[in-house]
């Protein structure tokens, strides 16, 4: 099978020449059309952690070297050499697409964006006319895979980041999320995960706080929220619910007395505090109070890490799946061996029937000859009729790979035929109008 | 009818073993599939025990609270179908474990014991008992799922406080969804047990001439009233939540659970009757 894979992910590059190589989608519908001097049909998926180029490329010399410089061409990085890629070939390529649609390729193992980004990736591949016969079908069955991987294990379940296992706890305590009221002190990298995950779950509302007013206003913009001074924070801390803080002050933000008077404002009622920054911003010794919930990094650590060991226990699963579906792939794809032996068969006879109507063209009249050529066509097309169809049969049964090549094989050494032609774009079309 | 009732009370304990193993096999292992199977067991279990229990009814002509293993059995029923229930309202289905257990307990201890009664005393096929008993079991449910659920409260509260993210913390539901169930099933059997004891004070004087209200059996009766109405009161009136709430509620368990078992070990009281 003619298919290439070319990928620079977490275990080959850093982190720095992982982002300098990340292509937005501008620059992917730019380096395509370079793209297709050396891959006939294929895709470019590109992330913050892995740009991935596939494809089957025109004829059987594979040119890796080519695809490489093309890349390093269009966006010039420094540093990087044979050991920042990956290449893959047919079965392994397919194998190895696969697994990063069902996100046991991923840095973060069961990663669940990558399904999507594969899909968007796929889409703009047939948008831009990069998709052919192979690849149409290998961007199908890859979503396919990717969502029976979701189905069908726990690969994706439970949180795997110390934001989202935040999340998990604050659900364990709340049931109502979108009755409730969440702070986030900090306006930082965390402190935008945690309250864009917030509102994905449904959080009623949500206060920002942060030393930068600006910062706070534009992730208040985000995620349709409000503000709230950072100096004003202690004495408005009992109209929250949940409490997430990630600044990265070196003191305490919020302290033990202020969480005691909060209480007594909240007379008693439950409050989920999570503490994601290092140093702490929240005094530890509040989770002695009776409804406080508090936790820090470490402790979001323990579930992260539960969480990874139950994925990793997943893998076996997914790779099952993988191989179920590289299974069907190569069946499919080796039925489309019987095309081209169809053809030579059917080119066999019309060069025999051409051959001896030749030679009787001379001696008989232009209406008999036009009788004959009328009747070897019927005839021929009589003789071919069960072969052809027994063939296509056999094809569309989705047959086992061995049955095909054993009965195309047969066919061919019946009629004498070595049929080493490549499989045309042409050919491809017509099998699959017939 | 009389070998369907043996062979029914056979099968029943086995069924709700079998219920309450399939319930377990859920909460401990991942994707088990065994979620919708499990709740369709609890159901088939508890049609099969409304056959029982018509078939004891109207073989033995007295409804199946005349002694205390016949109670066993409806109380067997009446927490399976009243957690049956509340899985198909709340669709929270972590709990039903522990909840199952009391259901497999009194059902095997039923099973074993229970022995065909046909002559009863009279005052046991009074009309006004069948409803009395079998609103106080109704409520006795209530307020056992109450209990369990506070108490499953009570653990993933001192887990998440712990930062213990054990198999409780992964498959219980939230503190709030606990506290709102059992404060659900507690207002249930509170108001059953209302009643209870309003059709045994309209039905006593006319039952019992020698009746007492200074009776243990009465006096623990409104004690455990009492508690819970505080209790229902204060929650409602929003001075306590979760935890304080939650002691309420067990101690209000612990306290019926007492006055429960009263009637055997007063025997001078009116209210035993086997």
């Amino acid at each position: 099978m003619n298919i290439i894979g070319i990928s620079i992910n977490h275990r080959n590059s850093p982190v720095e020449l992982r982002e300098e190589l990340h292509l937005n989608r501008e620059e992917i519908i730019d380096f395509i059309p370079k793209l297709k001097d050396h891959i006939s049909e294929g895709f470019v998926l590109s992330t913050c952690n892995r740009t991935e180029i596939f494809g089957a490329p025109h004829s059987e010399k594979v040119d890796v070297a080519g695809i490489i410089d093309g890349l390093k061409s269009f966006k010039p990085v420094n540093n990087f050499g044979e050991k920042n890629f990956d290449r893959y070939f047919s079965c392994g390529a397919v194998k190895h697409i696969f697994a990063v649609a069902t996100g046991i390729d991923s840095l973060v193992l069961g990663d669940s964006q990558i399904l999507g980004q594969v899909k968007e990736a796929v889409e703009l591949s047939k948008d831009l006319d990069f998709a052919g016969t192979i690849t149409n079908r290998l961007f199908d069955t890859t979503i396919k895979v990717g969502r029976r991987a979701i189905k069908e294990s726990l690969i994706g379940e439970g949180a795997v980041t110390v934001s989202y296992a935040a999340v998990q706890v604050i659900e364990k305590i709340f049931a109502n999320l979108d009755k409730k009221h969440a702070l986030i002190i900090g306006a930082g990298e965390t402190g935008e995960l945690a309250a864009i995950h917030l509102r994905d779950k449904g959080v009623g509302l949500i206060t920002i706080a942060n030393r930068t007013y600006e910062k706070a206003e534009k992730l208040a913009e985000k995620i349709h929220g409000d503000i709230i001074p950072l100096k004003n924070v202690a004495e408005d801390l009992h109209h929250f619910d949940i409490i997430v803080s990630a600044t990265s002050s070196n003191d305490f933000i919020v302290n033990y007395d202020d969480v005691k008077k909060m209480m007594r404002k909240r007379r008693g009622a439950p409050v989920c505090i999570m503490d994601i920054a290092i140093p702490r911003d929240i005094d530890p010794k509040v989770t002695n109070i009776e409804n406080v919930f508090y936790n820090d990094i470490d402790s979001l650590q323990i579930i992260v890490k539960q969480n990874m060991k139950k994925r990793e226990k997943e893998i076996p699963v997914v790779e099952e799946i993988i191989m179920e579906e590289m299974v069907q792939y190569f069946n499919w794809y080796n039925t489309l061996e019987v095309v081209p032996t169809i053809k030579s068969i059917r080119e066999f006879f019309e060069d025999i029937r051409q051959d001896e109507l030749s030679k009787i063209k001379h001696k008989v009249t232009e209406e008999d000859y036009a009788k004959l050529e009328n009747m070897t066509r019927r005839m021929v097309g009589r003789l071919l009729h069960n072969p052809t169809m027994k063939l296509k049969e056999i094809a569309e049964s989705g047959a086992n790979a061995n049955q095909i090549t054993t009965q195309t094989l047969i066919a061919k050494e019946l009629f004498g035929i070595n049929n080493e032609n490549l499989r045309t774009e042409e050919q491809d079309s017509n099998w699959h109008k017939n | 009818m009389l070998d369907a009732i043996h062979g029914l009370n056979i099968a029943l304990p086995v069924m709700y073993i079998v219920t309450f193993a399939l319930y377990v096999i859920a909460f401990f292992k991942d994707n088990s599939g065994l979620e919708n199977i499990k709740r369709v067991i609890l159901f088939l279990t508890c049609t099969t025990h409304v056959f029982y229990l018509l078939a004891r009814t109207i073989e033995f002509n007295h409804p199946p609270i005349t002694t205390k293993f016949e109670i066993f059995t409806v109380l067997a029923f009446s927490i399976a179908c009243s957690y049956f229930l509340l899985e198909l309202v709340t669709d929270n289905r972590g709990t039903g474990l522990f909840i199952l257990l009391f259901s497999v307990l009194f059902q095997v201890i039923s099973s074993l014991f229970i022995q065909d009664l046909i002559e009863v005393r009279e005052v046991l096929r009074n009309r006004m008992l069948g409803m009395h008993v079998i609103s106080a079991l109704l409520g006795y449910s209530g307020i056992t799922i109450s209990a369990v659920h506070g108490l499953l409260f009570l653990i993933l509260y001192k887990d998440i406080k712990l930062n213990k993210f054990s198999i409780i913390f992964n498959r219980l539901p939230s503190l709030e969804t606990l506290e709102k169930m059992s404060f659900i099933s507690l207002i249930i059997g509170f108001l059953l047990l209302t009643l209870s004891i309003s059709i045994g004070i309209i039905w006593l004087p006319g039952a019992f001439p020698d009746y007492s209200f200074l009776d243990p059996k009465l006096i623990s009766t409104a004690l455990v009233w009492l508690v819970y109405g505080t209790g229902i009161i204060i929650k409602l009136s929003g001075i306590w939540y979760g935890k304080k709430v939650i002691w309420f509620s067990l101690a209000g368990f612990i306290i019926a659970m007492f006055s429960l078992m009263l009637s055997n070990i007063f025997a001078s009281s009116f209210h035993s009757f086997y």
